[in-house]
């Protein structure tokens, strides 16, 4: 007995997706064609009768129909894709999209058949859901994927009663011209007498797969292998079959909240702001998910809007941390109108990450983690003077000073080894970037009290590939006492303070 | 005889409150401390060095040797995060490296707005895991009253935390209960201690001075030639380099 079941495929060819995806809508008897590569990829029926065909050359299609042409947009064609690739989730999680000459989707379908009545009722509701959408659309079913995809370029209705030895006398039918990715293979099957796939089938059978491989290609064989759904070595049905890719959907979250009053004090927003981002907690939780990055958008009934964005170091799925955040950001800043409507986006969100924890038998109280601590509060502080006003300093090998001295982010690890030019110099804990001017009085150095040269020079020269540097630098002694580190610029002939001891 | 006490009044259980003291005994002496790293400084601090979980008011200009100062202390406070909150210039990190100051510990945040600056200190206190925090007052002083916000902030942590503020603010009362004067003179980094709560100073403080690192006193070239130092009070030699600007 075999428990195994047997796969059933859905393919759907989305004829104009070239010209849908382009959300181009022209009038039926306008000839258009979209192009790439100066070729038709797509022209539809006013251009079809007037002689233009797929793969025409652009200029001759033109001369043809006095086509209006579009050019093609493979970016706007996957979005389409994944769009109705969401919608058809519903029927099965088994999706993948073809990419070929034509694009389109193949669904698996044999493990939602009881759940739909099986196969006729489900594709009927595939086919009236996408009704909606206007597609050219031409479907096939089949055993295997890329034998649906074949079938759908023949017209046979689906029924629900169809075997694997249907689809392969289906197949059988077809002509050798439907292997269009393969041209060069077609070309010496049609000129070897071969019109059908049903002649190579028969070839394999006779010959194994081994000779159509050794005459017409690894890639070739591969693909009429996996038409026909038979191992690539024998010439017998796959011990194993390919495993099928499962398709999980990007979610999002997106929810809004109406004022029955324009709200204009930031202390009657507070209240929906956490009954949103208790929304998302339980969003993110329910789907092992965190997220870094939060959207507010208020909006206005004259529909201005302003948005604000929320971001931590650490992901985070608790609700708590987004608030401190979002009331911080909304101190600093009043309302710019009176808000009609709170918009809460969560971008970027990503799986829940190991948060390992020590089991603990004890029951004892213990002190929450200090680095998530940490890290609340330095999210905190970002929030409230801004990204770029928490840092961190860290070494880079140069030469000079400032530029040796790098401004670095929380996250980023620090160079702390010095090389030995500058391990034991002296060095000043302040620097000035950029330096300041010394001025000139009395034939003496004067910066908020005349300098005394006390130590000195080091010579730091070079930097050539960028602005050649040469400059002096000295210990110097100020009135006060404060020792400072000038130098002096050879090239502009100028004091500066570097940095100050202290 | 001893006058037996009820433990559990109201006035008992204030007077046996850390942060309450009654002018006449070293009470506070029990408060953590972290060696300031100078041994006259340290004899000097009613705990034995810089008190944990207070609030250290260091009052002088722009920068008088407060790297000097607390550097040995930072470099002890391990772990613990060192946060730089408004500093005067940036910490070089070359000098920091030398200093064996661990750059992965170290912060730095820029809050030069008043309501800023105070409500990263507080934050920064009430944080479990930072161990220190040097702040540096605004331009706008900071008020009895917020400098009493800083106190209680820092008196629920237990890490170092530090306001430096300009010499005037010597003259105004401040809650802090450590008050420092420093300022550079030619012997080195001098340190008045002018207010230790706990303790009570019954003549005028008399300071301290620890000495600069030999690199900042250098020697002039000419000496240095000579292997000389230059005698105590002799003005320095002519420089060799004429200062003035040949265009």
């Amino acid at each position: 007995m075999s428990g195994r079941r047997h796969r059933l495929w859905l393919a759907l060819r989305f004829r104009d997706l070239p010209l849908s995806a382009l959300d181009a809508t022209p009038a039926p008897d306008e000839p258009t064609v979209v192009a790439e590569r100066q070729q038709v990829v797509f022209c539809n029926q006013a251009a079809g009768a007037a002689g233009v065909v797929r793969g025409m050359d652009l200029t001759t299609a033109r001369l043809l129909s006095g086509c209006r042409t579009l050019s093609r947009d493979l970016a706007r064609e996957e979005r389409a894709l994944c769009r109705l690739r969401e919608q058809l989730y519903r029927f099965t999680p088994h999706i993948d999209i073809h990419r070929s000459r034509e694009s389109g989707l193949v669904l698996e379908i044999s493990t939602c058949l009881r759940l739909f009545g099986g196969a006729g009722p489900l594709c009927e509701g595939v086919l009236s859901l996408l009704a909606s959408a206007n597609h050219e659309l031409r479907h096939g079913l089949a055993h295997t994927a890329a034998g649906a995809w074949l079938l759908s370029f023949a017209r046979y209705p689906v029924t629900g009663d169809e075997t694997r030895a249907l689809f392969i006398e289906r197949l059988n039918h077809l002509p050798v011209q439907v292997l269009y990715d393969h041209p060069q293979a077609v070309e010496t099957l049609v000129q070897t007498g071969f019109t059908t796939l049903g002649d190579v089938a028969r070839q394999i059978r006779g010959a194994s797969l081994g000779s159509l491989t050794r005459r017409l290609g690894k890639g070739f064989a591969a693909t009429i292998a996996d038409i026909y759904g038979i191992d690539r070595d024998f010439s017998a049905a796959a011990l194993f079959p390919q495993p099928v890719t499962t398709y999980i959907p990007e979610e999002t979250f997106r929810e809004s909240l109406q004022f029955d009053d324009p709200v204009h004090v930031i202390d009657h927003l507070l209240p929906a702001v956490e009954s949103l981002l208790q929304r998302l907690s339980d969003f993110l939780r329910l789907r092992q998910l965190e997220c870094q990055h939060l959207r507010w958008r208020f909006s206005d009934i004259q529909h201005r809007r302003e948005t604000v964005d929320i971001k931590t170091d650490a992901s985070q799925s608790g609700w708590e941390l987004f608030y401190d955040l979002t009331r911080i950001r909304f101190d600093n800043r009043p309302l710019p109108f009176e808000v009609d409507c709170l918009e809460l986006i969560c971008l970027d969100s990503l799986p829940r990450g190991d948060h390992r924890r020590d089991l603990d038998l004890t029951g004892e109280r213990r002190p929450r983690s200090t680095d998530r601590e940490l890290a609340v509060t330095l999210a905190k502080l970002k929030a409230r003077v801004g990204n770029d006003a928490v840092y961190k300093v860290g070494y880079r090998d140069s030469l000079l000073p400032e530029w040796s001295h790098a401004i670095i982010g929380l996250a980023e690890k620090t160079v702390q080894r010095l090389p030995d030019a500058h391990r034991h110099a002296p060095r000043p804990a302040w620097l000035f970037t950029p330096a300041r001017p010394i001025e000139y009085r009395h034939q003496r150095l004067y910066w908020q009290g005349y300098l005394t040269l006390t130590a000195g020079p080091e010579r730091l020269a070079g930097h050539w590939w960028e602005e050649s540097v040469a400059r002096d630098y000295y210990l110097a002694r100020r009135q006060d006492n404060l020792t400072l580190w000038i130098y002096r610029d050879l090239h502009r002939k100028q004091w500066y303070v570097q940095g100050v001891f202290s | 005889m001893a006058i037996s006490r009820d433990l559990h009044s109201p006035l008992e259980q204030i007077l046996r409150r850390s942060d309450i003291w009654r002018g006449r005994s070293r009470d506070a002496g029990t408060r953590a401390a972290v060696a300031t790293g100078h041994n006259q400084l340290d004899a000097g601090l009613l705990h034995g060095g810089w008190p944990r979980g207070g609030l250290i008011e260091v009052c002088q200009n722009d920068f008088q040797g407060e790297w000097l100062l607390f550097t040995p202390a930072l470099r002890s406070l391990e772990p613990g995060l060192i946060v730089l909150l408004n500093p005067p210039a940036e910490p070089f990190s070359q000098a920091l490296i030398q200093a064996g100051v661990d750059l992965d510990r170290l912060v730095v945040v820029d809050a030069p707005a008043k309501a800023q600056f105070l409500a990263c200190f507080t934050e920064l206190a009430h944080t479990g895991d930072c161990g220190a925090v040097l702040g540096w007052q605004p331009p706008d002083n900071l008020s009895y009253t917020e400098m009493r916000k800083c106190l209680l902030a820092a008196a629920g942590g237990t890490g170092l935390y530090t306001l430096f503020r300009p010499c005037s603010a010597q003259r105004q009362n401040s809650p802090a209960p450590l008050r420092l004067f420093t300022r550079v003179i030619p012997a080195g980094l001098e340190i008045t201690v002018f207010k230790q709560k706990g303790l009570l100073q019954r003549s005028e403080p008399r300071p301290l001075v620890l000495p600069l690192p030999k690199p900042w006193r250098g020697s002039p070239p000419y000496h240095a030639l000579h292997g000389e130092r230059p005698a105590h009070g002799e003005s320095s030699p002519p420089s060799p380099i004429d200062f003035r600007e040949s265009s």
